[in-house]
């Protein structure tokens, strides 16, 4: 896989946050790269370190909990960790637009919608407050808001969470960023919405050529949108493909049970499959492979327990962290 | 007006409005708020209220208007800061009425700015051809003496620095409503023009102490880590010390000036509304939409003052209110123990203390009255502050 044609190009980061307690590696040894207007998924449960990734490439860790440790982040030709806060500010909104997961707490509740939209592009566009609120109904009427010019100088709780969604992608898109990064967009919607919404950003995405990073937790979403998934476990990439190869045949066994443990249409109900043990608590990591207690062949193999297997590519576009994946060596 | 409720029904409810309608509801709230702009009716009005000179006299044929002749350009201030305010109050009714919520911050700075450039430039004006003047015609000799056709007094015809040894502590009576204190002075009058005073170092300080809160919590609190724990410790320290104590060991250092009283109690107060704005910061500073103001790359003056303090102002605008009630009642605490503002310029706390003579006779009516108004007024303070609060989370009314 070229590096050349990709517009970002996470290598190796490593995020730490650092409690009372102790440090918790909230991302460690993360590397992708996402091509010009492709959707990459990123997938993984709940406190894998998904957004932190997220919030990485955003630079947007908060400087008293936690820090970049290493890495490089290389967005169209410059390496974003060595840049400074002022030509930061340059890139955020500008050439990338964050989503976050709840619409209800994205906006800001005193001020209307038509706002919040102008004033980004108003920041951005070096539009006037006029230009910029016309924009912004030209907006609403992109992301598919009936009646723009009453909805736009409404107020966010006046809208349903769809809509606010909406809203919210129009703020984020609305100075036409190169990269927009999803954050779970659709977890607090309905599934009738969240089809709406995944719709809307790939229509948003061929109009425009974004790229979209998405992060979620739902394997489903990620199997039909994305252009290339990968599936994180305890801070770590532990498997990376095109989505049709990851989903008919996993290689690392995480992959493997996550997928047994989906509920699938037409099949019979017999009991669906769990994967043994719990999430690995993100301070007291096991030894070697981070995945090893939980999985059925690498809880007994002792070069699983002592060694941790990075990722490699097993086949053309396949990368793969398991010492049990076949080709891996 | 059935297209005005169509409009509504677009534009929402804002806060202010739904704020407005919590208020309204319960009628101690607008009882309170009612007595609170008579009593500030009162205070800018004093002058006109009670005052020695005749509002209006013929003498000789000749209409002369002796009251409005020897006001002081420091009045017509008050007067044209009052007529102005009322007007911008109006202007907001009106806005509400007919503009869209996305303008109104718009024109309400416009206007704001307005209000404030005519006061900038009236006060001088005022203070440049309103003359001082110090007229010593005894308008009431005058009449004794038949040279007057007819004459209009205030209300209560006497002046704030009356002295009169002829009628000294005198008990309430026809002349004197509430009687007259150790050198003679009315007691209503000095109790009229004593509600400035206090107001005015209500206003004034509690204002002052507020934005000191404000610009400190907020920087605390949005920053956080180092400048928030250094920050806080200074609070504390401050908090420390008693702030009475504070404020009478600062009145040592200065002249005992209603200015400096003022600025005193404000820069010794503001410690609460700090901790509140910072509490507040702290808990705006995670929520999504300011993460999102700044992952829009949004100027950090945009992300705290367009985004994070009007997510706060109902803490602060209740912290005030109660502010207000703390800072009046400071005030007459300095005064009642003599650190106050000097006589003969009224204060309630000052009168309260002149009940007892040297001579230990108790003058019930020079404690009564100025105790009362002290205690209505920061009564009616702490009622609208208690609104103000059920108002803004109408959650805490149901919970007790």
């Amino acid at each position: 896989m070229s590096e050349n044609n990709s517009l970002l190009s996470v290598r190796n980061l490593s995020v730490s946050f650092f409690a009372e307690e102790g440090v918790v590696r909230a991302a460690h040894k993360v590397s992708f790269s996402i091509k010009t207007s492709q959707t990459f998924g990123l997938v993984g449960e709940s406190g894998c370190g998904k957004s932190s990734v997220a919030l990485s490439i955003m630079r947007l860790i908060p400087a008293n909990q936690g820090q970049i440790v290493g890495g490089e982040i290389a967005f169209d030709g410059q390496n974003l960790l060595e840049l400074s806060e002022k030509q930061m500010r340059r890139i955020r909104g500008n050439k990338i637009a964050i989503v976050f997961q709840e619409p209800t707490a994205s906006l800001n509740p005193v001020y209307t919608v038509g706002d919040q939209i102008a004033e980004a592009i108003m920041l951005h566009k070096n539009k006037d407050k006029t230009q910029a609120w016309k924009a912004a109904v030209e907006m609403l009427r992109k992301v598919g808001i009936k009646e723009p010019q009453q909805r736009i100088s409404q107020y966010p709780h006046q809208m349903s969470g769809g809509m606010q969604q909406r809203a919210i992608i129009a703020i984020a898109t609305s100075c036409e960023p190169a990269l927009l990064i999803a954050d779970e967009p659709t977890t607090a919607l309905d599934m009738i919405v969240q089809t709406q919404i995944l719709n809307l950003l790939d229509e948003l995405q061929k109009q425009t050529g974004m790229s979209i990073l998405l992060i979620t937790h739902d394997l489903g979403i990620a199997a039909e949108r994305a252009d290339e998934v990968a599936v994180m476990y305890a801070s770590r990439i532990v498997e990376k493909a095109d989505p049709r190869l990851l989903f008919s045949k996993p290689l690392h066994p995480y992959t493997e049970g996550l997928l047994k443990a989906l509920p699938r249409l037409g099949q019979s109900t017999k009991r669906l499959e769990t994967i043994p043990g719990t999430v690995a608590e993100p301070m007291y990591l096991p030894s070697g492979c981070k995945f090893h207690p939980r999985c059925r062949t690498g809880c007994h193999d002792k070069h699983c327990q002592t060694f941790e297997p990075e990722l490699k590519e097993v086949e053309p576009a396949r990368w793969v962290a398991c010492w049990h994946a076949p080709g891996y060596q | 007006m059935g297209k005005q409720k169509e409009k509504k029904a677009i534009w929402g409810t804002t806060l202010g409005e739904f704020v407005q309608q919590q208020f309204v509801k319960r009628p101690i709230n607008m009882v309170s708020l009612v007595c609170m702009a008579l009593l500030a009716l009162m205070a800018v009005i004093a002058p006109v209220l009670a005052n020695n000179k005749p509002l209006m006299i013929r003498i000789e044929g000749k209409l002369h208007f002796p009251l409005f002749q020897n006001l002081s350009p420091a009045d017509y201030c008050i007067f044209l800061a009052a007529t102005v305010g009322f007007l911008l109050l109006l202007l907001i009714r009106r806005n509400h009425s007919n503009l869209e919520p996305s303008v109104r911050g718009a024109v309400l700075f416009r206007q704001l700015c307005l209000s404030c450039t005519i006061i900038l430039i009236g006060s001088p004006l005022i203070f440049i051809f309103v003359p001082r003047r110090l007229e010593a015609a005894d308008y009431k000799a005058m009449i004794a003496e038949n040279k007057a056709d007819y004459a209009v007094f205030a209300p209560i015809p006497y002046g704030y620095d009356r002295t009169d040894l002829m009628s000294r502590n005198l008990s309430p009576c026809r002349t004197h409503w509430l009687g007259t204190d150790d050198v003679g002075a009315d007691v209503l009058c000095r109790l009229i023009h004593g509600s400035r005073t206090s107001l005015s170092v209500g206003l004034v300080a509690a204002g002052i102490s507020t934005l000191i809160g404000i610009a400190l919590g907020s920087i605390f609190g949005y920053f956080g880590g180092k400048v928030d724990f250094i920050g806080m410790r200074i609070v504390e320290m401050v908090m420390a010390i008693p702030t009475f104590f504070l404020i009478i060991t600062f009145v040592a250092f200065f002249p005992r000036s209603l200015l400096s009283i003022i600025v005193i109690i404000g820069i010794t107060t503001w410690t609460g509304t700090a901790r509140l704005v910072r509490a507040e910061f702290l808990k705006l500073r995670k929520q999504d939409f300011i993460q999102a103001a700044v992952s829009l790359a949004l100027p950090l003056r945009s992300t705290i003052f367009k985004h994070m303090l009007p997510n706060c102002i109902g803490p602060i605008l209740v912290n005030a209110a109660f502010g207000f009630a703390g800072a009046i009642f400071a005030e007459a605490a300095l005064s009642f123990l003599g650190f106050g503002v000097a006589p003969p310029t009224p204060s309630w706390g000052q009168m309260l203390s002149s009940g007892v003579t040297t001579t230990g006779r108790f003058l019930w009516w020079l404690t009564l009255f100025p105790g009362l108004a002290i205690f209505l007024t920061v009564m009616l303070c702490n009622l609208i502050g208690e609104g103000l609060r059920d108002a803004f989370d109408p959650r805490l009314k149901n919970a007790i």
